[in-house]
């Protein structure tokens, strides 16, 4: 299988290639190559079960791959291959950055203690590996204050700014999702990986959303990488959109050429009673039929 | 719930007398059943030989009595608040004017009225009683019982109140050995609780901040106060060249723990620490050429103060304390001088607590407690974090050790059995975890009054389970669980104009 073709809009930011996951006998992914984009929202869709998140498990070092090679192309730093990185390095160095399909925060740490925890590492060095930040040091306390400031600006993008001495385990669901998104940003990276970002949000919400990542998108130049079962989200702000079915990648493209894949539809339609698509959806699709 | 919607409605529902009664009872069969062989029997030494005294009628007292306590118990939680004073008052009023009539005569018939033999447990249970009426009029009196709120607020306002109430206590403890009533026996206890407290902000840092279970933290101090005792002895070094070696020494056994329990969690963590702590004193028993096994180490050097011995004459024929300072020689001096040390070892650490909760390390101690997979998600490397927690709190348990070891003069693998550690986890997880006022009034609880009541013997260990069981059934997440956030946006919204 090949590599998909490289994107005309942004540039390339990572590459898969003949990505395998194998949990004993089970291939969660089976030989999945694709590419995301600088700039560019690419959306990872498929039925539950299809690998989705095992692929950003993969991505972000909390599975090793069984076979294949991830690299991603850091404007700034080079490439790293990620599947030789341990866990924790893959935010710090290479900038790739996450959120979870069931939220994880801190949830006794107050919302701008989350944001500052995510600066860890600048603050690490700041404070001369704690011993300048025990002596009080003015260069500590500066970049503590930046930190305070970058906090502040993604609480102010998401709304959260009124809650920021609040317990991040006492926020309402669609704070804490927001939350998230704020606490990744947080750590400047170049990738972003959601994991079903709008799952259990209002319509408002919802479209919130949507803004806040074409804002993240454009305006930080960065590359998304969205799971998300919610199609009218997928259609509506991704640039590119790769199908997993069974761990196999069933199709590539642009929201309009998914939606007519005769084979996307079948693996929607066919095979997830359980978890039937929006309405709305169902009706786009069959109407393209 | 209930509870929520009884606050707002001011009718109570019906009570259930079969169900309170059918609890009640068995509260006072696991009393009875306990009583009976623990109290009912007792072994006595007489001439020829050792007799079985019964004492049945303390069984019955303690069944009755549990029997009640436990029906006021259920008459408070279901917000009858009028019996259960009257009754804690009654059963007070009766027992405190019996012991007071029958004071300095344990034979007449007044003192046969009283349920236990022992004043103090008489005296305990009256206050018990006293306190149960007065929680139920103080609930009468707001009018809720919301249990798990005014135990929030409890804590936040207690530490809210540390503002104050540490600077209090903290000149307290400065002039408690100039107080009338310092006595030596008084001045040992605070030694003692003082250094509980300093082991438990110590363990604190493991446990509280971090969220490590850490049940062999004796090990830490064992290693320092070893640590100590054989730099001392085979090199002739005075204490406060020792003190920095041995926190590097146990630092140093901290990292080696935390080595191998890196992957660990939870219980498994807690077992394997567990583990730890009892292979180092294993190895000190049986290392003897290095250790001197369980002969332990004797004539450990004391402490001096900038070189001057708290002796009456130094036997080198130099200056000692009290004639450096021309003070007439007094045994308590010395007892002074140690109370301080550790009053000031304790203060470094507290200090030294507060301080790294507010760097990076301390935050990033914290976001591991509450969740490791989204720490490495934001690039904290949970390893280096995990080592540096045990590491520094091992430091600190090796300070406490090396003073332990000055103190006594003497160790032996027996003072550093697993119940240390476990007193120290006690005191950390009954203050509220993470809380630094809430180990001081946990330590002062569980260490100085046990040691007050030494008259209780034999029942000591048992009042101090006691203890503990209730306070993990009506505060389980600590006496004064309560965390303030490190930084706030409001701080510094102001900050840059103050700092500039
Ligand atoms: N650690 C693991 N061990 C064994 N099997 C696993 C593991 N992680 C994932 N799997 C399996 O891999 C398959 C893919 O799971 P994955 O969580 O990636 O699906 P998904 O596409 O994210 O689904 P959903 O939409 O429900 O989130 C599933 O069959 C799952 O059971
Ligand atoms: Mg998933």
């Amino acid at each position: 299988m090949s590599v998909a073709a490289p994107d005309k809009l942004g540039d390339s930011l990572i590459t898969v290639e003949h990505l395998t996951m194998r949990f004993g006998g089970l291939v969660a992914i089976d030989d999945v190559s694709f590419q995301g984009a600088n700039r560019e929202i690419t959306a990872i869709i498929g039925p539950n079960g299809a690998g989705k998140t095992t692929l950003f498990n993969c991505l972000t070092g909390f599975y090793k791959p069984t076979v294949g090679r991830l690299t991603l192309h850091h404007p700034r730093k080079g490439d790293f291959l990620l599947e030789r990185m341990e866990g924790y390095q893959i935010p710090q160095r290479a900038g790739v950055a996450r959120t979870f399909q069931n939220i994880r925060l801190f949830p006794a740490m107050s919302v701008l203690e989350n944001l500052i925890v995510a600066q860890h590492n600048a603050l690490m060095r700041a404070s001369g590996y704690s011993v300048a930040g025990l002596l009080g040091l003015r260069g500590y306390r500066q970049a503590e204050r930046q930190a305070v400031e970058l906090a502040r600006f993604w609480m102010d993008r998401t709304g959260l700014t009124d809650r920021a001495d609040i317990d991040a385990g006492n926020l309402p669901y669609g704070d804490q999702r927001r939350l998230e998104i704020a606490r990744a940003m947080c750590t400047n990276p170049v990738l972003l990986c959601l994991d079903e970002p709008a799952a259990g949000l209002n319509p408002r919400e919802s479209s919130d959303l949507n803004a806040l990542l074409r804002y993240i998108r454009d305006e930080h130049s960065i590359g998304i990488l969205l799971i998300e079962h919610d199609m009218s989200v997928v259609m509506e702000i991704s640039d590119h959109i790769i199908v997993l079915d069974y761990g196999r990648r069933i199709a590539a493209g642009t929201p309009e050429e998914i939606r007519n894949n005769p084979d996307v539809i079948r693996a929607y339609l066919g095979e997830n009673e359980d978890e039937p698509l929006p309405p709305e959806v169902v009706r786009d699709m069959e109407e393209e039929r | 719930m209930t509870e929520r919607s009884a606050t707002t409605s001011p009718v109570l529902p019906p009570l259930d007398a079969v169900g309170i009664v059918r609890e009640a009872g068995l509260t006072a069969f696991v009393v009875f059943a306990l009583t009976f062989s623990l109290v009912g029997f007792k072994v006595e030494d007489v001439p020829g030989g050792l007799d079985i005294v019964t004492r049945f009628d303390q069984v019955l007292a303690a069944t009755v009595l549990a029997f009640t306590g436990r029906v006021v118990l259920i008459l408070l939680h279901k917000r009858r608040h009028l019996p259960v004073i009257l009754v804690g008052l009654a059963i007070a009023a009766v027992i405190l004017g019996l012991v007071v009539a029958a004071r300095g005569a344990p034979e007449s018939a007044t003192a046969a009225w009283l349920p236990f033999e022992s004043v103090v447990v008489n005296v305990l249970v009256a206050v018990a009683a006293l306190v149960l009426a007065g929680r139920a009029a103080w609930s009468a009196w707001r009018r809720d019982v919301g249990v798990s709120d005014e135990a929030v607020e409890l804590a936040a306002r207690v530490h809210k109140a540390a503002i104050f109430l540490g600077p209090l206590m903290l000149g307290f403890a400065v002039v408690l050995p100039f107080l009338p009533f310092a006595d030596r026996r008084l001045l040992d206890i605070a030694i003692l609780v003082v250094t509980y407290v300093m082991l438990g902000w110590g363990l604190n840092i493991v446990v509280g901040l971090a969220g490590l279970l850490d049940l062999g933290y004796v090990a830490f101090y064992a290693v320092g106060a070893y640590s100590y005792a054989l730099l001392a002895i085979n090199f002739d070094l005075g204490f406060w060249v020792c003190l920095p070696f041995a926190g590097i020494m146990a630092a140093f056994a901290g990292i080696l723990l935390g080595f191998p329990v890196l992957r660990l969690r939870g219980d498994y963590l807690a077992i394997v620490t567990l583990g730890f702590g009892e292979m180092i004193r294993v190895i000190l028993l049986n290392w003897y050429e290095f250790t001197k096994g369980p002969d332990g180490i004797s004539g450990i050097p004391r402490p001096t103060l900038f070189g001057l011995p708290f002796t009456r004459t130094d036997p080198d024929g130099g200056e000692t304390f009290h004639s450096f300072f021309g003070l007439t020689y007094s045994p308590l001096d010395r007892i002074i001088f140690l109370y301080y040390l550790i009053l000031i070892l304790a203060l470094v650490t507290n200090f030294f607590t507060m301080r790294i909760r507010r760097l990076p390390i301390g935050r990033a101690w914290e976001a591991l407690r509450e969740d490791e997979v989204a720490c490495r998600s934001i690039g904290i490397n949970p390893r280096n974090t995990k080592l540096t927690a045990f590491s520094i709190g091992a430091m600190f348990g090796g300070f406490g050790g090396s003073f332990f070891a000055t103190r006594q003069g003497f160790i032996s693998p027996e003072s550093f059995t697993f119940i240390e550690s476990a007193i120290i986890l006690a005191i950390v997880v009954l203050g509220g975890m993470g809380s630094q006022i809430g180990v001081v009034f946990a330590a002062i609880l569980l260490i100085g009054l046990p040691e007050f009541f030494r008259e209780l013997q034999q029942y000591r260990m048992l009042a101090f389970g006691a203890a503990m069981v209730a306070i993990m059934v009506w505060r389980p997440r600590g006496l004064l669980a309560f965390r303030d956030p490190t930084i706030r946006l409001s701080d510094h919204d102001t900050a840059p104009e103050k700092q500039t």
